[in-house]
């Protein structure tokens, strides 16, 4: 199920992964320096393990069903690439100017 | 920089019959620098089986599942050049880096990895350096502030 926040009330974005070892810590640096100036905080977490206070999950849009599962009544923004996908633009944008984000 | 990623965990000029190879020689490296124990080559590989690990631009980071961190014996990671590029699903990759991580350590290393991938002539550089000191260089140098 698709749901939708308000950029402005995102305090915790998790980037999730199978392992939470490789994609999910490549990809945690990089968001967390866009967001750095929102004091939204930005972990990385195995998919299995994402925790209950998250408010948006990003992950790959193989894992996105496993995502959901875990965390039902969150947004999840699955992505297709690792490097330069849109979704991380959508993601950071919705946060910065305040609006809804869906996923 | 760290020994995360040290001298003898980046080996240029390999090849490999198939992308499983590859991911089998980046843990049998990994293994021998003493970063995992046998069973971490096996479950990289499952890994790989469930979802490609290529990020694109020919770099792939084979690592294994949450539940095999058990077989971790160190958070360390491993280059793996193969210059003649090995077929991986829908793209070609020339460079592994293996990952056995428990912990937090190498989100610099990774975070640099994907500063380095943005630029297209930096990732070439990579995929084509020539001595172990042009990787550790590369990959070691300070994180760069995000453009605006």
């Amino acid at each position: 199920m698709m749901g939708t926040i308000l950029g402005s009330d995102v305090k915790k974005v998790v980037v999730a992964c199978e392992a939470g070892m490789g994609s999910s810590v490549l990809l945690v640096s990089q968001l967390r320096q866009r967001l750095k100036d929102t004091g939204v905080v930005v972990e990385h977490s195995p998919v299995n393990r994402i925790p209950p206070d998250v408010d948006v999950v990003v992950c790959h849009r193989g894992l996105e069903a496993r995502a959901r599962g875990v965390v039902p009544d969150k947004v999840v923004v699955p992505f297709n690439m690792f490097l330069g996908d849109p979704a991380f633009d959508r993601v950071v944008n919705a946060i910065k100017e305040g609006g809804p984000l869906q996923g | 920089m760290s020994q995360l990623l040290a001298p003898d965990a980046v080996r240029l000029g390999l090849r490999a019959s198939d992308r499983f190879d590859a991911v089998r020689q980046s843990g049998d490296a990994l293994m021998e620098i003493g970063a995992v124990q046998a069973p971490y080559i096996d479950a990289m590989l499952e890994r790989e089986r469930q979802m490609s690990t290529s990020l694109g631009e020919g770099f792939a980071i084979p690592h294994g599942t949450d539940e095999s961190r058990r077989w971790i014996i160190e958070t360390k990671l491993v280059f793996l050049q193969f210059p003649d590029g090995v077929d991986w699903e829908d793209d070609t990759v020339s460079v592994c880096i293996g990952i056995a991580a428990v912990g937090d350590e190498h989100v610099g290393v990774l975070a640099r990895l994907a500063q380095v991938l943005v630029v297209p002539e930096q990732a070439a550089r990579l995929r084509g350096a020539e001595g172990i000191e042009d990787v550790l260089s590369i990959l070691g140098s300070p994180l760069e502030e995000a453009k605006p």
